[in-house]
């Protein structure tokens, strides 16, 4: 049950080849910048206002809201594990959240972790040899196409 | 269905939405006068220009009293499918058409362990189309994870820019159609951002099936720019403009084939409208399947009609947040679904991919390739003294206009090229369903067309007809003329023998005339022209052969 529920990990791994976890949830700490709505900036340089760089509030983390990250996540989970999670969470949030105590008034906010930059690729096609084998993997792909349920609603 | 047809039949309206529609329906992918398919706009030009003004029809009568009360506010998300030959992120190739999920990898269908890597050439794009729109560049920028659970989203997330676009603050200038009243407007441009393209979901035919959807991932992971502009739009013609302008940058950019019908250009509108004189917004309303200009602006006047009649109704409430589908069929909009609250799409910094870094040099050197765009192109022709018709008209297809600039750089008359193209060689096109980079006609013949009857070695009628042949066949015009001896004829000694040849085989007719009916000169001109294989000088004929029937004898 532990091994379903969600791992805060931050990979700031450098190398390319790195395979990252593919569960990335820092849920409370993105929650606030999750504010989907753009806000129209002046300026050149867009100051990203973000929960862990403002020191209003810089001790107190909000606690994880384990259910409704479950929700959007799409996984289910009984209460007691809904409770059971909510604590270990909350723990690896509050060793990240030593952080909070850093001076970063001074700082300005870097715009990710840093990589070496610029790797880029040059736009020419390349086919991929075992395309049989990614269409044989996936169990409804029939005459071309893969059938999927339909959906009605995008929640 | 019945709007429509009030709005095709109206007699004597030289309504171009009217008639846009009307051609709709036999050839599919015609839009709103000269935006879309290079080959509508001829014809389209030809029968705007008596008309300066927008028809006042039924319908339009009663938008201008709501637009008295009511002012509607309108922003346009535009997301162009770049002409990249390889997807955003991993070497499929992005090739519109090809047999269904064939162009995949590992990357594009999400499978675990697949990195990302991003595409030069997307960068390069993207810069391009925040220069022409006149946006900041952030020399440094990231990309996100927009998280959401879709069929067609093979990731679980898309990859995205969320709060620093490569570009943004921005604007773009442009021009009304003169049929809707003309005008300069500039709108704002809020940012511009790459992100990929999801897959596509088709309706599965067979019976059996009607519980599931066919997923086609051909289309997953192609690079889009998606452009948001201010809600700086007070109309529907506007935004239509707005997006017509969108295309037309995006093909002189050659970033885009800009083809709505191929999705490589898609339109969502928001719209809201609020009491004139109120300061804040009203509720915002999307409104998506807009498949072609005209069609923006039908939903636009539809929705502000819709909005106006609740407040109206003291119902204002009843419009929510929420986002509508246009029906082209209807020709109303209708609720998809109700948004329950903002979606939460979790952005966070995408981890596989490192920044994107724009040096100085790079933003220069793609800043000086840049080609000559619309809006400089439509005043650089409004100062030789083109009327905006024609402005409007040469510096809508980037290749007719480059085709002009280089008749014109070859010292032709800017009026009368303007007239050869638009009139004669725009029909040509629009017959054999041509572009004009695939005429045989050189612009240095189409000067030398020009200059020749100019100077009046043949007759305008002469140039006409071997317009034709050059059209299709190519070749020179001094060649033509050499060879089907086409020379016109200015001698007056030489007409007058003709003329005195034609007066004396007509007696019949020289009593008529010489009674009264002076209709009859045409008749003799036309056996002059006749005898001289069209050749005769018009204005020489006439005066002489004015003369000769004025004669006493």
């Amino acid at each position: 049950m532990a091994t379903r529920a969600l791992l805060a990990v931050i990979s700031a791994s450098p190398n390319r080849c790195f395979i990252s976890p593919s569960r990335i949830k820092i849920q409370s700490l993105t929650s606030s910048s999750s504010s989907h709505y753009y806000q129209r900036q002046s300026g050149k340089i867009h100051r990203i206002a973000r929960s862990y760089s403002s020191d209003s509030d810089s001790s107190v983390l909000q606690p994880p809201d384990v259910s409704r990250l479950a929700q959007t996540a799409r996984i289910s989970l009984t209460p007691d594990e809904v409770e059971e999670c909510e604590t270990k969470i909350r723990r690896v949030i509050d060793w990240f959240g030593q952080l909070q105590q850093v001076d970063v008034n001074s700082v300005e906010p870097a715009i990710r972790a840093e990589m070496d930059g610029g790797h880029l690729r040059e736009d020419a096609p390349e086919t991929f040899e075992n395309r049989d084998s990614i269409r044989a993997s996936i169990p409804s792909f029939e005459d071309a196409y893969l059938k999927v349920p339909k959906i009605l609603n995008k929640e | 269905m019945s709007t429509t047809l009030l709005r095709t039949f109206q007699p004597n309206q030289f309504s171009l939405l009217g008639t846009s529609l009307l051609r709709r329906r036999r050839s599919n992918n015609f839009t709103v006068r000269f935006c879309g398919s290079q080959t509508t706009t001829t014809h389209e030009a030809k029968q705007s220009s008596p008309t300066r003004v927008a028809p006042k029809n039924h319908k339009s009568n009663k938008l201008d009293e709501i637009l008295r009360d009511y002012e509607a506010v309108i922003g346009i998300e535009t997301h162009v499918q770049l002409s990249t030959l390889t997807k955003a992120f991993c070497s499929c190739s992005n090739n519109y058409g090809s047999y269904p999920n064939t162009s995949i990898c590992p990357v594009c269908m999400g499978l675990p362990g697949a990195l990302p890597v991003l595409n030069s050439k997307v960068v390069e794009f993207g810069v391009r189309l925040g220069l022409a729109l006149n946006c900041d560049l952030s020399l440094k920028s990231k990309f996100d994870r927009k998280q959401y659970f879709y069929p067609d989203l093979p990731k679980g997330y898309q990859i995205s820019q969320f709060d620093i676009p490569i570009a943004s603050g921005g604007y773009v200038d442009l021009d009304i159609p003169l049929e809707f009243g003309g005008g300069h407007r500039r709108f704002g441009i809020t940012r511009v951002h790459m992100e990929e393209d999801a897959g596509k979901l088709l309706h599965s035919d067979t019976g059996d099936y009607s519980q599931a959807w066919n997923l086609y991932l051909n289309r997953a992971g192609v690079p889009l720019l998606e452009i948001v502009s201010e809600p700086d739009m007070r109309s529907g013609i506007e935004a239509a403009e707005y997006a017509c302008e969108m295309q037309r940058i995006a093909r002189y950019l050659g970033v885009s084939n800009g083809n709505m019908q191929e999705g490589s250009l898609r339109c969502d509108v928001n719209i809201s409208i609020r009491p004139i004189g109120q300061a804040e917004f009203g509720t915002k309303v999307e409104i998506k399947n807009l498949n072609a200009f005209s069609a923006i602006s039908r939903a636009i006047d539809y929705e502000i009609s819709r909005q106006a009649l609740l407040y109206n109704q003291g119902k204002a409430d009843q419009i929510v947040t929420e986002t509508r589908l246009w029906e082209e069929g209807a020709q109303k909009t209708v609720t998809m679904r109700k948004k329950e609250g903002l979606a939460d799409y979790r952005y966070f910094p995408e981890p596989d991919l490192p920044e994107v870094i724009l040096t100085k040099e790079y933003v220069d050197s793609i800043r000086a390739s840049l080609p000559e765009l619309p809006e400089a192109k439509r005043r650089r022709y409004e100062a030789t003294g083109l009327g905006m018709q024609d402005v409007l008209f040469l510096a809508n297809d980037f290749s007719v206009a480059e085709y002009f600039d280089a008749v014109i750089g070859k010292g032709a008359e800017v009026k009368l090229t303007a007239n050869w193209i638009m009139s004669d060689i725009a029909a040509y096109l629009k017959n054999e369903k041509l572009s004009i980079n695939d005429i045989k006609l050189t612009p240095h013949e189409l000067a030398e067309l020009i200059a020749t009857i100019k100077d009046g070695t043949i007759s305008g009628k002469i140039g006409k007809e071997i317009l034709f042949e050059l059209l299709a066949k190519g070749g020179t015009v001094k060649g033509m003329i050499k060879a089907k001896d086409l020379v016109q004829i200015t001698d007056p000694v030489e007409i007058e023998k003709m003329v005195i040849q034609v007066v004396s085989e007509n007696p019949k007719q020289l009593e008529q005339y010489r009674s009264g009916k002076t209709k009859l000169q045409g008749y003799f001109a036309g056996q002059v022209m006749k005898m001289s294989k069209g050749k005769a000088n018009p204005g020489l004929l006439n005066k002489i052969l004015l003369e000769k029937l004025n004669a006493k004898d």
